[in-house]
């Protein structure tokens, strides 16, 4: 006998508590839906400039949906709820790009050179904003953890200093210092690539 | 394609906060890519995946009649472990004797010998001495004694008494038959 027969036979009753569970299971998913609808834009961008590769990207924003989904009763406490989810997508993307360290990079770029706008320009002006992108990209790559991941989340013009704190879990002052010496290191590369040439 | 000092001026972020050296083409770059859209349908790609993952399992409720409002099923469900549990304990503590201690210590037996052959289970038996066997004493015709005959002993490496030689030898001299008594 299943479930639905055994209530209908009458010796299963469905208890209030079980009614009122399922009313908090209906809000949960409203609440989730509004939180997908509103921030998996944003959160996409996020994984994206940090991946590089749009599936890879969904698929992130995607488990950190499915987090919030498993913490689901920790979600009133929440403050903001838009540093909580790019906290939570970016660790995740953070754990992917470790674990997927053995892709060649070239291949990231390559799909990057396709993907930027480039409006109004001609193939050879594309083809040479592609390889200064890809130059650009290779330089960022070689900076330290730390200054990278200030770089990344600073081109985000929705993130001001204090959110980009909040997600790394550092003090505002500190993403300062830290931006202040991704722009050197970058500055030092990009003209020591350039004497090169 | 955005200048960065269009950028910086339009939003509120850490990179227009920051000092003069705003337009670097890494920033420019990472604008560009943080700019891009998000593809069509992510949100229902994603809420559908939401949706099929497994949720966590569910409690099915008592029926009311199995439910009394006292909560008397606990504790007798909780009484009735807590009997068979300590009944079990009892039983083994009344049907199993305590054993004695081992009075001999039993010693490994030791490897090998110290430093010779091992006798594999033979046993000593002496050498039994082999007497001198003397014949009848043989009468003649004409009723004299004949001198018996002494067979020599065959192994005689035990020591012999000097007594029975001396009788044997004495016998032997007189041409009497005084060592039957030997046998």
């Amino acid at each position: 006998m299943s479930t639905s027969q055994a209530i209908y036979a009458g010796w299963m009753e469905i208890p209030n508590s079980a009614v009122d569970e399922l009313a908090r299971t209906q809000a949960e998913e409203a609440t989730l839906a509004a939180l997908v609808s509103q921030y998996s834009g944003t959160l996409y961008r996020v994984a994206y400039s940090v991946l590089r590769n749009p599936s890879d990207a969904e698929d992130a924003v995607q488990e950190a949906f499915l987090r919030v989904l498993r913490h689901r009763d920790t979600l009133d406490e929440v403050r903001d709820q838009r540093v909580w989810l790019i906290r939570i997508v970016w660790n995740i993307v953070l754990d992917r790009k470790r674990r997927a360290k053995t892709r060649p990079e070239t291949d990231d770029v390559a799909e990057l050179a396709r993907v930027l706008p480039c409006g109004g320009l001609s193939a050879e002006q594309i083809a040479s904003a592609a390889q200064h992108h890809a130059h650009v990209l290779s330089c960022v790559g070689k900076l330290p953890a730390k200054e990278r991941e200030v770089l990344h989340l600073s081109a985000f013009e929705e993130l001001t200093g204090v959110e980009i704190a909040q997600v790394l879990g550092i003090t505002e002052s500190s993403v300062r210092s830290r931006l202040f010496r991704a722009r050197n290191l970058m500055a030092d590369l990009l003209n020591h690539s350039r004497s090169l040439r | 394609m955005n200048s960065p000092s269009q950028n910086a001026s339009a939003h509120n972020s850490i990179s227009g906060v920051a000092a003069g050296d705003v337009s670097s083409p890494a920033e420019t770059t990472l604008r560009l890519i943080a700019k891009l859209p998000a593809p069509e349908g992510i949100e229902d790609r994603v809420m559908a995946g939401v949706k099929a993952a497994p949720r966590g399992a569910r409690v099915l409720h008592w029926p009311e009649v199995l439910q009394p409002a006292g909560g008397w099923m606990r504790g007798a469900a909780a009484a009735a472990i807590v009997f068979v549990v300590a009944g079990g304990g009892w039983g083994i503590y009344t049907h199993v004797q305590p054993t004695q201690p081992a009075r001999v210590i039993a010693l490994p037996p030791r490897a090998g010998g110290a430093g010779g052959f091992s006798s594999a289970g033979a046993m000593r038996t002496p050498q039994t001495l082999n007497g001198p066997v003397v014949g009848q004493p043989t009468t003649a015709k004409d009723g004299t004694a004949q001198p018996v005959e002494v067979k020599p002993v065959k192994k005689a490496t035990a020591p012999m008494k000097h007594g029975r030689l001396r009788a044997v030898a004495r016998g032997s001299a007189s041409g009497q038959p005084g060592v039957s008594a030997v046998k």
